[in-house]
C-alpha cells in the first residue's frame, strides 16, 4: 500500500510543481494520508532512519539547518522537510518525497521541524529519537492559542515517550524545562539533556513586555530570575516552592549567527550532535561552514546593495530581531507586516513589541505590507522624537524607496512577517527589481 | 515631554503584568500620548498583584485587559479572594461614581456574574456589571475574526457633552480583532457598547458588542482598540476630564490622519 502512495505521491508532487499549484510540499502528504491514514508507520517501519524533531515557537528552521549541516559535515545523510510544511501532512509528503521507489529510506536521518499544535500528533505516528523543544512565546494566538495550552498538551505528549527517545531541553524557558520533570514522569523516561546560557553578558537591559511564562509552572508563584537573555529565558527560580533552573551542558561552540536567540539555537543543534557522538573539532568545522536558512539573517545583494533579512513574526523574535539589529549598527530599516493566515490574521501583537527600546533617533525607516497603517500607527506612538518613517504605496515601492535611501556602505535591514518574506522575496529574485 | 496645562490624569494600569496578552499595552500607550500631545499630564500607575488600595483610588481612569486562565485566577485571588476582600468593593464604588474605565476580553467577562466554562465549572465574576459569560463547550468555535460595530460612545450616561454628534462617518464605528471562546449575554440594566456590523460580538447571536454601564466600557476588541480608534480614546480622556474637574472639556484636536487610514483599512476590507 505504501509502496503504491509513494510512487502515485511522486507523480502529483511534480505535476503539483509544474502547473505551480504552490511548491508542492504538503499535498502529497496530505493525499496519501487521507488514502491510508497508517502511512506514516508503515513508511518508518523496519527502517533503521534515525529521526531528530524540533519544535518551539522560535528558532526551528535554523536548528534543523544547523543540525543538517553538522550531520552532512560528519559524513551522514540528511533530509529535512520544506520550512513550513510542518504539520502532519508536511512530514508525510517530506518522507514521501525522500522515499525511493522501493519505499525505502536512503537517508542516514531525518530532520523535521514540527508546528506546536502538531508536536502531539506527530508524535502519535512516529518515535523520534531526539526531541528538541526550544522556547514558548505568545504567536498567533487566534491560531495556536495561549502558550499555557501548548504547554500542557506537550506535557502530555512527552509524558508518554519511551526511552529510546532523548530530550533535548531549554533549560532557560520555565515551561520547556518543567516538560520532563522528575515529579512529573514515572517508570521509564527519555533520558533528558538541558542547554542553557550562562553569560550574564548577553541578559536584557530593560525587562521586556512580551513576557509570557515568568510564572511557576508547579506553584504559579511569580518567578525570579538571577539572569534574564530575553523575554521569560533565563536563569530563573521559584522563591515559593524553590524550583529553579537545573544544571546545563557544558559546551561552549563557536556561534555562527548574531543574535542572543541564535546561541539557544546553537546550543540545542552542538548539544544534540555531541550527544550523537559528533567530534568537537567535525562540529565546530561545519559551524564555520554555516550558511543560514532562508529568510533567517540571510542576505542579499540587489544592484550593489547589501540587505539582511530578519524574519520577525511574533513580539519576542521581532524584539530579538531589533536587538540584534541594532547591535550590528543598523540605521536602514524595512518593516513589512501583512495579516494573512501565515502571518495570524490579528495584528495586535506589534503593541507587544518594545520598538521604544531599539529604534534609534536618525534611523531610515520604511514601512509596507496589507497592515502598514497599523505598524505605521505603532511606530508614531513609540515616539522616538524624529522618527521619520515612510509608507510607499506598494511593497515594490517600499523595496525602492528603502534601497535608494541605503549607501552603498550600509545594509538595508528587512524585517517582515512569514507571508510578507515570501512576497517581497519573490519580488526581489522575480521579475520586477532583480 | 512639556506639560503645558493644568489637566493631569493618572491612569491606573490593572494587573498590566497578568493581564496584558493580546498587545493591550497599545491602549495604555496610546491615552497616554494622546494626553502628553495635548499638554496634559497623564501618570500611569501600574495596579499589580498585591497592589495597595489608596493606589487604586488615586485614579481617574481605569483600564484592564484580557490574560490566560492560569493569569486570570491569581487576579481573581487578589481583587477578589474568597473571604472577601476591600478592592473589589473599591472597584465597585468607582464604577458606581462614574469613574471612565476600558475593560477588554477577560476584564469585561470578569466584571459580570459569572463565567461558565467548556467544563461546566462556574467561576464567580466581580458581579458589578449585569451580564454573564458562558463558554458552549470545545465543540463551538471560538469567536475569532476582524470586527467592525456601529457605536456611538459619546452617549454614554456619564457624558457632561449628551448632544454630541458624531461629525463624520469615522466617528460611528469601531474596529478590531476578536478571540473569545466565552459569549456574553447582557442583563436588562445595561447597554450594549454597539451593534456588530461584521464580526461576532458578544455572543455571535444578538448583534450586540460589548457593554456600557455608566462610564466603564466593555469590549471584545482588541486590535488593540484604542490606537485605530482614535475618537474613543479621546472620548475616555474627556469624560475622565470632566469627571475630575467637573467642567465641559474640549480636546484640541490631534493630526489623526494615520489612525484614521488604520481605521478606514479595517472597515473597508471587512463591510461592503
Amino acid at each position: 500500500m505504501a509502496k503504491i502512495l509513494i510512487a502515485a505521491g511522486k507523480i502529483v508532487s511534480q505535476i503539483s510543481r509544474v502547473l505551480n499549484l504552490g511548491n508542492g510540499s504538503t499535498w502529497p502528504g496530505h493525499i496519501a494520508l487521507s488514502v491510508n491514514q497508517n502511512f506514516i508507520k508503515e513508511t518508518l517501519r523496519g527502517s533503521d532512519i534515525k529521526i531528530i524533531l524540533i519544535a518551539g515557537t522560535n528558532g526551528k528552521t535554523t536548528t534543523g539547518k544547523l543540525i543538517q549541516t553538522i550531520l552532512e559535515h560528519n559524513g551522514s545523510t540528511v533530509f529535512q522537510n520544506e520550512a513550513g510544511a510542518n504539520l502532519v501532512n508536511g512530514i508525510a509528503s517530506s518522507l514521501l518525497l525522500h522515499s525511493s521507489i522501493l519505499s525505502t529510506l536512503p537517508y542516514d536521518y531525518a530532520v523535521f521541524e514540527v508546528d506546536e499544535n502538531s508536536l502531539p500528533l506527530v508524535l502519535q505516528e512516529l518515535t523520534p529519537h531526539y526531541l528538541i523543544l526550544l522556547n514558548l512565546f505568545r504567536d498567533q494566538l487566534d491560531r495556536y492559542g495561549e502558550v499555557n495550552t501548548i504547554a500542557r498538551k506537550w506535557q502530555e505528549a512527552v509524558k508518554k515517550l519511551p526511552k529510546k527517545t532523548t530530550l533535548i531541553l531549554n533549560a532557560d524557558d520555565p515551561q520547556i524545562a518543567s516538560l520532563c520533570h522528575p515529579e512529573l514522569v514515572s517508570g521509564s523516561h527519555p533520558q533528558v539533556l538541558y542547554f542553557g546560557l550562562d553569560d550574564p553578558s548577553l541578559s536584557v537591559k530593560t525587562p521586556q513586555h512580551a513576557v509570557d511564562s515568568n510564572y511557576c509552572p508547579n506553584c504559579h508563584h511569580k518567578l525570579t530570575y538571577k539572569t534574564v537573555y530575553f523575554s521569560h529565558l533565563g536563569d530563573w527560580k521559584c522563591p515559593n516552592c524553590s524550583r529553579a533552573r537545573g544544571p546545563l551542558a557544558k559546551i561552549s561552540p563557536y556561534y555562527p549567527l548574531a543574535g542572543v536567540y541564535n546561541r539557544y539555537n546553537t546550543l540545542a543543534a552542538v548539544l544534540t550532535a555531541k550527544n550523537i557522538g559528533i567530534s568537537d573539532k567535525t562540529i565546530d568545522s561545519a559551524l564555520k561552514n554555516f550558511s543560514p536558512a532562508f529568510g533567517r539573517q540571510e542576505k542579499l545583494s540587489v544592484n550593489g546593495k547589501s540587505i539582511q533579512i530578519f524574519l520577525s513574526k511574533n513580539p519576542t523574535s521581532f524584539n530579538e530581531s531589533l536587538r540584534t539589529v541594532k547591535e550590528l549598527g543598523a540605521k536602514n530599516i524595512l518593516f513589512v507586516l501583512n495579516d494573512r493566515i501565515p502571518d495570524g490574521r490579528d495584528v495586535s501583537w506589534i503593541w507587544d513589541i518594545d520598538f521604544e527600546n531599539f529604534i534609534g533617533k536618525n534611523m531610515n525607516i520604511t514601512i509596507s505590507g496589507d497592515r502598514c497603517y497599523d505598524m505605521g500607527l505603532r511606530i508614531k506612538y513609540s515616539q522616538i522624537l524624529n522618527t521619520k518613517y515612510q509608507i510607499p504605496n506598494t511593497l515594490g515601492d517600499a523595496i525602492t524607496s528603502a534601497l535608494d535611501k541605503t549607501p552603498k556602505s550600509e545594509i538595508l535591514y528587512i524585517l517582515p512577517t512569514y507571508s510578507a518574506m515570501l512576497e517581497f522575496r519573490k519580488i526581489l529574485t522575480g521579475k520586477k527589481i532583480l | 515631554m512639556i506639560h503645558n496645562t493644568k489637566y493631569r490624569l493618572i491612569i491606573g494600569w490593572l494587573y498590566q503584568e497578568l493581564m496584558s496578552t493580546y498587545g493591550d499595552r497599545g491602549n495604555i500607550i496610546a491615552l497616554q500620548k494622546r494626553c502628553e500631545w495635548r499638554g496634559i499630564n497623564a501618570e500611569v500607575l501600574h495596579l499589580d498583584s498585591g497592589f495597595k488600595i489608596q493606589e487604586l483610588k488615586k485614579c481617574d481612569l481605569l483600564f484592564m485587559g484580557g490574560a490566560q486562565d492560569m493569569q486570570q485566577k491569581i487576579v481573581s485571588d487578589d481583587l477578589h479572594p474568597p473571604a472577601g476582600g476591600e478592592k473589589v468593593k473599591v472597584l465597585r464604588k468607582m464604577i458606581e461614581d462614574g469613574i471612565p474605565g476600558l475593560y477588554i476580553c477577560g476584564a469585561y467577562q470578569f466584571l459580570g456574574k459569572y463565567y461558565k466554562e467548556a467544563d461546566e465549572t462556574t467561576i464567580p465574576g466581580l458581579n458589578i456589571l449585569d451580564l454573564y459569560t458562558e463558554n458552549p463547550g470545545e465543540n463551538h468555535k471560538r469567536l475569532i475574526g476582524n470586527i467592525v460595530i456601529e457605536c456611538h460612545p459619546e452617549r454614554s450616561e456619564g457624558s457632561l457633552d449628551s448632544s454630541a454628534s458624531p461629525q463624520n462617518d469615522k466617528e460611528t464605528t469601531l474596529v478590531g480583532f476578536e478571540n473569545h471562546g466565552g459569549r456574553t449575554y447582557l442583563g436588562k440594566n445595561i447597554k450594549p457598547l454597539g451593534k456588530v456590523l461584521t464580526g461576532f460580538g458578544n455572543n455571535g447571536i444578538d448583534k450586540t458588542e460589548g457593554a456600557i454601564y455608566k462610564n466603564s466600557f466593555g469590549s471584545y476588541l482588541h486590535g488593540p482598540i484604542l490606537p485605530k480608534n482614535p475618537h474613543f480614546a479621546d472620548h475616555l480622556i474627556k469624560l475622565a476630564l470632566e469627571k475630575k474637574y467637573n467642567e465641559t472639556i474640549e480636546l484640541n484636536p490631534l493630526d489623526d490622519s494615520l489612525e484614521h487610514q488604520a481605521h478606514d483599512f479595517v472597515v473597508r476590507r471587512n463591510t461592503k
